[in-house]
Formats: structure tokens, C-alpha cells, sequence
């Protein structure tokens, strides 16, 4: 099969969570088809976020690619600007905290289909009413992110959540801990992700694969996403 | 000068004629062993003026001709030919009775020869023999009318497991299908792999590629016109087949013998008797089956009066244990009634229900739901036809449809996390009015020239929004019962000629604009029963399409042999495409996620068919491009859509070699859809993810397959006539593919793979089938 390559783009992802915390932004170069996965990083960039009251936050970068805050933490209801310049081309990207919902338990499920049982973990909190809420799962598993995947409320506003992950967990061991990062996101970072799984054919039915809605401007792939974050911890007996 | 003379002494020839006095010769062409009805057979009139015309969709047909003494030949396709001498002197009614090929032998079968094909100005016409498409190899062995039109040129799968088909570069809810008038919406069983379609039912099946003439409205690309049988008028028959996935029944018979009929016809799938006989609990708790029904009755009060009352009901099932229910399924009745004025004027009032429907239920106890979707029409229709001398057939009538969508009811226990919501209703009204002139200008020279007034209102009640062009809403009005809220008209020209260069050769040209308002939401790359429809609004304006075709039609060998060129071009406007990330699911905002763009079509299509002796067949290869331009997509670049297969050919040969043996194969290959591959790679908090440029800029892998089948009839002369077919579907087992994917090389993260799916492999089937 041969596919053409492009000129490399510039993919920036950044987020700010609500803990007070170092915050990053990771800037890389897409590259060919045919290349081993990496980050294939971009450095010397100039990395600055504006807050809605004016206060600017400057990144340093750590490691090639890599660019850190110092501490501090995101408030609900407060948008925040991203600020990337690299070789001279800027890139902005703005993202809004929504209010926090809590991760108020975790569970363990059996789940049959066609014949074969599989355990999954399950996300118990409650859904604020009247308010479009839209949610991130960061399933780990020994400290790696397993699973990535975004739902939001049309459906079930205002009650009692239990999401089931779609990741089977069948392969744990005695003493291995599970963590889910539940994380409230703004409409935009939804659809992105929600795009981004839909190319991979997660989420319904197979779509001609595009790349996802992001919210950095001028061509910027990637995401920049302020949300909250709620974890627990579910240990393997 | 030999031509003007020639010209002088035919006009007048014609103001002779239109000064005599003229009579009205009309009646019917049946089937002289069932008296079933011929659509589309030739009656010829060759004396003191030579004319001909074809019976209308109800056997009728209506000629008015100076008195004298006439040669009248009466032909149909598998039929001989009738041939009688007749003396006008006053208007009368003759109705003509073929005998069928069953009665004939080989000889006189040949003789029933028509060049239609090459003299009727109709353009981009093609008439499917449903008794021809009987030997014609399918998937699993069922014969399957759609599966057939699919191996002609310029109509196009959608792929295996996929309903619906593309014709000259459309999309697949722009094809108008029509059964006995009744829109069908879904044509297809379990997700594709049958048509709704029982041909055992069928009596004539005609497809318009371009050219439509101006009674058909409503879709783009093309209307397939499907009748069924009225039934046995004269004795009982039973007709069916057993086969290894489905099996079907057929009884027709006189209801008053030789006043009217009936026909039942049953189809079922038993796909899910097999699975429970697993031991398996995980399988045995599945159901997969569809069945369908087609029922029709008429009755003749007198010769000017006819009723009909006809019926298809279908539905599909697909349950997984007990945690997961889908059924869906269409439901069509249609009342008619023919009515003869003197004997000149053909009338028929049409009412007609059509119901699309489907119901998903999850039943995992946290998150049980119920979402019921439903798309229902109600139409009337008033057609009329008119003879006007022996060179004119006027059509003009009026059609209303009532349409009303209920995108989602969605339906839940209280212990259920998922709240209930029903997303609002749609209602409109598709109104149209039209006239067309079969015009017989000169011997040569044929002209079908006709008119479409189409209207369509959005009616309320409910509560509409308009959005701007990034999707935000910029207004949202309430509207009360029945009101009026957005009309769109429109002129909707139909016109198609046919010029005569020799007695079995002709060139044709025609040129339609066509209006669609109503418009199939689908994001994804295969068709499914969950699809819904949408009405225009003030968002979504009617798709429009302009085309132009021409061709050089000849039949050879005393038309053995049949041979077409068509070329065509097709401009598409207000076509829907989606913004990026759109979830369809249960959307009571769709309009917010739509993009409108344009499109354009155009191909060259070849035919060439050998229609009669022990070896028969056809070869069609269509070259086309079909392209999209949307401004939000691609940086407003122009781009193949997904159904461009730039080179598509079918071959189908059909050899009879005893009379009781015959074998069919079928190839076909076509160039494969068009995709985005990606043109690059970067990471995503650790994830891999695809660089998209260029939107379908590559190809899937060419698709080809061969299939066989084999018939062997039964020993005539029986009452009990049977006959089993064997197929082998995919011969050379090419696995084609049917997805083709990126992902993480599940040995190796650090790689990506290509990971092809295919659908369908070598597949043997068996069918025995039987007729009394």
C-alpha cells in the first residue's frame, strides 16, 4: 500500500486539571506511515496561558517536547488561553473548567457476550440535572492508560450513572491497581474525542475517518483541554 | 429532393388522415393461460396509417386511427407473437391473449422479437425480464430482482453486506422504489443480504437511470417502478422453494373466475431455527430471521371498472439473548382503482399507506431502554391517460404525500439510568402536478416532452431552530398545528427523444431536473436499518439534480443481439454532507451537524445483450466519475465521493444445455470505493492517531468475485413441476475487502498495521423448487 506523506504538523496536547499541580503542554511533529510510534517532539517552542482575568502563566520546557507550569490549578467556570508559538507560527486554543462531578464509586462487572464473560470496571456518580455535562474515563492499569473514552448526559441527565469501560480487565493479578480518572471536559474537547474514537470505531457505526474537530487554531492538531478530575482506586483481591 | 418529397408526401398523408373519420380501438393484452395483465406490450397497427403503442402498467391501452383495414400485431417478451387482420369501422374494444413460452416452442419464441429498445424515445429505461433474472446466480441462492439490476450498467452495489445501490453516482436514498406505487423505504433484509423484494410476486420491474418521465418524482438518481402479479384469474397454482438459509410460498387463483384474483406470497428466513439448536446457551437464546408477505387482490366490476387492493408487510429480527432486541420493517397497502372514460380517457386513483419502521431495545437491567422510530405516509394519487389521434398519449395527473417522521420515542423503566424522551415529530406535505406528451412527431423522430409542478411545505406543530453556518442556533421558533412554516417550489422539466437512423438502430437524448425532499441521515461508511430521514426545513433546502444524457442504441442480427452507449452527466445541488465528530444517535439537533455542498456525475455506460437461443447473456461496463464539493470539507476542494468506482463491469452468461440442465455465472469487478488513508502519524497522550489530508483521496483494493449456479428442472409434463438449483457464490473464494483499517500492531506498539475484513468467502448454496 502506498500512502503519500504529508509536510509534518504541529500537534499540541495540553491540559489543566483542578488539583494545584504542575500543568503541561506536550508539542510534537506528526511523521511518515511508516515510522516506529513516538513522540516525536518539537522544541524551543514559546508556551504561555492567559487566564480570563488577564494573569499569564509561562511554561518552561523540561524535556524535548515537554513544557511545565508551575503550580497551579484550574477553577470551575473560569476559561483559560493557550498561547503556542513555534517557528514563528502561533497557535491558540481556548477551554472552559466545568463544575465538578465526583467519582463517588468504582465496581467490578461481568459482562456476557456471545458466550464469553469478561470483567469490567464500572463508574458510579451522579449526573447534574439540567446542565449539559460532558465526561472523560482515564482507565489505568499499573500506572499505564489503558482506555481513553468520552460519553456526555443527553440520555441520562440528572440521575444515577453506572458506565461500564469497555476494556477487559481479565488479565489482573492479586495486588494490581486499577485507576479511573473521571474528568469533567467542555463541549468542544468532547467532540473531539468523541471524533478521535470514531475513527478508531469506537462509539457507533464506522465513519469515513477524518481528522477530529480540535480547538487550536491554524491548523494545530491536538487538543487543549481544562477539566476537572475525580480518582479512585480499585484494588485486585 | 427524394427527401423532400418523402417530407411533403407524410405531411400529407397527415392532413389526409386527420380529416377522415377516426375510431378508437382499446382493451387489454393478458396472459392467455392466467390472465395476468402484460405491461409494456407492443401493439402495432400497420394500414391506412402505421402506428403502434405499448400497454400502460394496467395491460391497457388506447389507439384512435382512421377507418380502414389494419394489420394488428400484438407482441411480448417471452410470448408469441399475435398476429390479426382487422376492418375499422367503428370504435371498439379488442383485447388481445398471448400465449406464453411455456406453450411454444424454441422456434416461435425467436420470433418475438422486439426493437422497443432501440424506437421508444424513453431514455435511460432498462426492463427487467423477471423471468430471465430466474437463472441469474445469487447470494445463497435466492433469486433477488435488486441483487439482478445491480449487474446492469451505471446502477452500482453498495457492497456486500450493504442495502441499497447507487445509480449514476447518487446515494442510496436516491432512488425512488416504488411497489405497486407504494414508496419503500428500506429494501433490504438483515442488513443487506436480501431484498425485500419476493420475485415470485413480481410481475414487471422497470428502472429509470435518467430520462424520468414526469409522473415519477420525489428522488435524484433514479425510480424503480415494481409490479406485482395480479394473480391466477383462471386456475389455482402454488409456486415455491425450499432453500438452505430461506424458503418461500406463492398461491394465487381466481377470486370470480376471470373477474378477479388473488396472490399471497410468503417469504421467511429460518437462520435462528439453527442457532437454537446449539447447546450452547450464549447462541441458542439468539433469534435472526425476517420474513414477508406480499398480498394482492383485484376485482373487474365491468370493463370500465377495475379495484385493486394490494399489500407488502415485512419485518426483520435480530435479538442477541436476552440482553438485546432490534427489529425493523416496512408495511405498505395500496387501494387503486382504474376507471375508463368512454374509450380514450385511462384513469387511476391511487391511495396508498407506507410505514417504515424500527424498534431498539436494550434490556441490561441498569440501562434498559425502548426507542421506537418511525417514518409514515399517506398519498393519493390521481393519474390520467389520454390518446389523442394515433400520434399523441397524453399522461397528467396530481400526487400528494403526507409525510410524518418520528425520529425517536425513547421509552424506559423507572429503575433505568436512561431518562425517557420522544425528539419531536416532523410532518409535510409533497404536493406535484404534472403532464407528458408521448409524441410520435414523425416516423422517425419520437418525443416524450412532460412537466413536474413540485411543492413541499414543513408543517408544524413542534418547535424549529435555524442554525448558522457553524452549527450554532441563531433562532428558535414555536410553531401551532398545521402550520405552515417553510414551502419550496419547483419546475421539474422531463424531456427524452428518440430519432430512428435505420429499422434497428437510433440515437436518443433526454434531459430532467429532478427535486428530493426528503433525505436519508447517514454518516457512516455502511448502510443501516436505524437510519433515518429528514424532512426539508429551513435549514435543509431539496436536493436538486440536472441531468443529460445521450446514446446510440442498435439491436443486430434480427434483434438477437442488443447494443447501447449512453453517456450522462449530472449536476447535484444541496447535497448533505456532516461536520466531523456527528453522533446521529437519538440527535434531536441533526440540521445543527449538516453541511450542504454540490456534486457532479458523469459516465459512459456499454451494454450489449444477446436475448434469444441456448446461449444467452450480457456484458455492461460503465467508466464514471461521481465528485462532491463542500466547502467546510477537504478546504473546499472537490472530492470523489465514496461511490466512485471509476470502472465497473458485469458479465453474465446464462447457457441452456438440455432441457432440463441449464448453468448461469456471473462476473463482476469494479474498481474498489473511494477512502482517506492517512498521510501521516503523531501521539496523542500516548495514543497513536491518523493524519487525514486528502478526504477519499485513495482507493480500497479492486473487487472482483465469480459465481456459478446450476438448475436442473424437473421431468415435464407433471403437475408437480420442481427443479434444484446449486450456486456457488464466490468461486475463486477473493477476499475481498469489505473494511480496511489502521491500527496498533497488537505484537509490536510501536508499528502500525492494515488490517483487511472481509465479509464473504467461497459460499455453496442449495434450493429445490417447485410449481403446481
Amino acid at each position: 500500500m502506498e500512502l503519500k506523506d504529508s509536510e509534518p504538523v504541529v500537534v499540541i496536547y495540553g491540559d489543566i486539571n483542578d488539583q494545584t499541580d504542575n500543568q503541561y503542554v506536550r508539542i510534537s511533529k506528526t511523521y511518515s506511515f511508516t515510522e516506529p510510534n513516538k513522540f516525536n517532539s518539537v522544541t524551543g517552542a514559546r508556551v504561555i496561558v492567559t487566564t480570563q482575568a488577564g494573569s499569564v502563566i509561562n511554561y518552561s520546557e523540561i524535556t524535548p517536547g515537554v513544557y511545565q507550569s508551575p503550580k497551579f490549578r484550574g477553577r470551575a467556570g473560569v476559561s483559560y488561553t493557550l498561547d503556542v508559538t513555534v517557528d514563528g507560527k502561533k497557535f491558540t486554543a481556548v477551554s472552559t473548567m466545568p463544575q465538578k462531578v465526583v467519582l463517588d464509586s468504582l465496581n467490578f462487572r461481568e459482562v456476557s457476550f456471545f458466550g464469553k464473560n469478561s470483567l469490567h470496571l464500572v463508574a458510579n456518580f451522579l449526573d447534574p440535572k439540567d446542565i449539559q455535562n460532558q465526561y472523560r474515563y482515564l482507565l489505568s492499569v499499573k500506572s499505564k492508560v489503558v482506555e481513553d473514552v468520552v460519553s456526555e448526559d443527553r440520555f441520562n441527565d440528572g440521575n444515577s450513572v453506572a458506565n461500564t469501560i469497555y476494556h477487559e480487565l481479565n488479565d489482573l493479578e492479586p495486588g494490581d491497581d486499577i485507576e479511573l480518572d473521571l474528568q469533567c471536559i467542555d463541549r468542544n474537547v468532547y467532540r473531539y474525542y468523541y471524533a478521535f474514537g470514531q475513527n478508531l470505531g469506537e462509539g457507533g457505526p464506522p465513519v469515513a475517518p477524518a481528522n477530529p474537530p480540535s480547538n487550536i487554531s491554524n491548523g494545530g492538531l491536538g487538543i487543549f483541554s481544562v477539566h476537572t478530575s475525580s480518582k479512585r482506586i480499585a484494588k485486585v483481591k | 429532393m427524394r427527401r423532400t418529397i418523402l417530407l411533403a408526401l407524410l405531411l400529407l398523408c397527415f392532413t389526409v388522415s386527420s380529416g377522415q373519420n377516426k375510431f378508437t380501438i382499446s382493451g387489454t393484452v393478458s396472459d392467455k393461460s392466467t390472465g395476468e395483465t402484460l405491461i409494456g406490450a407492443s401493439v402495432k397497427l400497420n394500414g391506412t396509417v402505421v402506428t403502434g403503442i405499448t400497454t400502460n402498467s394496467y395491460g391497457f391501452y388506447s389507439i384512435n386511427v382512421p377507418s380502414g383495414k389494419y394489420t394488428i400485431s400484438v407482441s411480448f417478451i417471452g410470448y408469441g407473437t399475435l398476429v390479426d387482420s382487422v376492418n375499422i369501422t367503428k370504435s371498439e374494444k379488442l383485447n388481445f391473449s398471448l400465449s406464453g413460452a411455456n406453450d411454444l416452442s424454441e422456434v416461435v419464441i425467436s420470433s418475438t422479437k422486439s426493437n422497443d429498445n432501440v424506437s421508444n424515445p424513453q431514455m435511460g429505461l432498462q426492463k427487467v425480464n423477471v423471468r430471465e433474472i430466474s437463472n441469474v446466480p445469487v447470494l445463497l441462492g435466492e433469486r433477488d430482482v435488486l441483487k439482478t439490476l445491480q449487474l446492469l450498467p451505471g446502477i452500482k452495489s453498495a457492497g456486500e453486506g450493504n442495502s441499497g445501490f447507487y445509480v449514476r453516482g447518487g446515494s442510496t436514498d436516491q432512488n425512488l422504489i416504488l411497489l405497486d406505487e407504494a414508496p419503500v423505504y428500506n429494501a433490504s433484509h438483515l442488513l443487506g443480504f436480501f431484498s425485500t423484494f419476493n420475485s415470485d410476486a413480481i410481475k414487471d420491474l422497470s428502472v429509470y437511470k435518467g430520462g424520468m418521465p414526469a409522473q415519477y418524482g420525489g428522488r435524484l438518481s433514479s425510480v424503480l417502478d415494481i409490479r406485482m402479479n395480479e394473480g391466477n384469474r383462471k386456475s389455482y397454482e402454488m409456486e415455491g422453494g425450499i432453500g438452505l438459509i430461506s424458503s418461500r410460498l406463492k398461491v394465487e387463483g381466481p377470486l370470480v373466475k376471470d373477474k378477479g384474483s388473488f396472490m399471497i406470497s410468503a417469504r421467511r428466513t429460518y437462520l435462528d431455527a439453527f442457532l437454537s439448536l446449539s447447546p450452547d446457551s450464549a447462541i441458542n437464546g439468539n433469534t435472526l430471521f425476517f420474513y414477508d408477505v406480499n398480498a394482492k387482490a383485484n376485482y373487474q366490476l365491468d370493463d370500465k371498472n377495475t379495484f385493486y387492493l394490494s399489500g407488502y408487510f415485512g419485518r426483520d429480527k435480530l435479538g442477541i439473548s436476552d440482553s438485546f432486541g432490534f427489529n425493523w420493517g416496512n408495511a405498505t397497502v395500496t387501494m387503486r382503482w382504474n376507471h375508463l372514460y368512454g374509450d380514450r380517457l385511462f384513469s387511476n386513483t391511487s391511495l396508498i399507506y407506507s410505514n417504515y419502521n424500527y424498534v431498539i431495545q436494550n434490556k441490561n437491567d441498569v440501562n434498559e431502554f425502548e426507542v421506537n422510530s418511525s417514518i409514515k405516509d399517506f398519498n393519493l394519487k390521481q393519474d390520467y391517460e389520454y390518446s389523442v389521434g394515433n400520434t399523441n398519449n397524453l399522461k397528467f395527473g396530481i400526487n400528494a404525500i403526507h409525510h410524518t417522521i418520528a425520529p425517536g420515542k425513547l421509552t424506559s423503566s423507572d429503575r433505568s439510568s436512561i431518562n425517557q424522551t420522544t425528539i419531536e415529530n416532523r410532518k409535510g406535505v409533497e404536493l406535484a402536478a404534472y403532464v407528458s406528451d408521448e409524441w410520435a412527431v414523425t416516423e422517425k423522430f419520437n418525443l416524450v416532452a412532460g412537466l413536474r409542478l413540485s411543492s413541499f411545505s414543513l408543517l408544524g406543530p413542534g418547535t424549529f431552530k435555524t442554525y448558522d453556518i457553524d452549527g450554532i442556533a441563531i433562532d428558535t421558533l414555536l410553531y401551532g398545528k398545521s402550520k405552515v412554516i417553510k414551502t419550496y417550489l419547483y419546475v421539474e422539466p422531463r424531456i427524452s427523444l428518440s430519432y430512428q437512423l435505420g429499422s434497428s438502430s437510433s440515437v436518443k437524448a433526454s434531459y430532467t431536473r429532478n427535486v428530493q425532499n426528503i433525505h436519508l441521515m447517514s454518516n457512516s461508511t455502511t448502510t443501516s436499518p436505524t437510519d433515518l430521514y429528514i424532512l426539508n426545513s429551513n435549514n435543509v433546502k431539496p436536493e436538486l439534480a440536472d441531468q443529460v444524457s445521450g446514446g446510440y442504441f442498435k439491436n443486430f442480427f434480427d434483434d438477437t443481439y442488443e447494443f447501447s452507449v449512453e453517456l450522462y452527466y449530472k449536476w447535484l445541488q444541496n447535497q448533505i454532507e456532516y461536520r466531523t465528530g456527528t453522533d446521529l444517535r437519538g440527535n434531536s439537533n441533526v440540521e445543527a451537524d449538516l453541511l450542504f455542498g454540490k456534486g457532479r456525475a458523469y459516465g459512459i455506460e456499454f451494454f450489449l445483450k444477446k436475448r434469444f437461443g441456448k446461449f444467452n447473456g450480457w456484458v455492461g461496463y460503465t467508466l464514471s466519475k461521481t465528485e462532491r464539493q463542500f466547502d467546510q470539507l477537504n478546504n473546499g476542494s472537490w472530492f470523489y465521493a465514496k461511490q466512485d468506482r471509476t470502472h465497473d463491469l458485469s458479465v453474465v452468461g446464462i447457457y441452456k444445455v438440455s432441457t432440463r440442465w441449464s448453468f448461469s455465472s456471473v462476473f463482476v469487478y469494479n474498481t474498489g470505493n473511494a477512502v482517506t488513508y492517512p498521510s501521516g502519524k503523531y501521539q496523542i497522550n500516548g495514543r497513536t492517531a491518523f493524519y487525514y489530508t486528502e478526504k477519499n483521496g485513495y482507493r480500497t483494493p479492486a473487487y472482483h468475485r465469480l459465481d456459478f449456479s446450476a438448475t436442473l428442472e424437473g421431468k415435464p409434463g407433471k403437475r408437480l413441476q420442481s427443479s434444484w438449483s446449486f450456486g456457488l457464490y464466490n468461486v475463486y473464494n477473493r477476499q475481498n475487502a469489505f473494511a480496511i483499517d489502521f491500527k496498533d500492531d497488537p505484537d509490536d506498539a510501536s508499528r502500525t498495521q492494515v488490517v483487511r475484513t472481509t465479509l464473504f468467502g467461497i459460499i455453496p448454496s442449495v434450493t429445490w423448487n417447485f410449481k403446481f
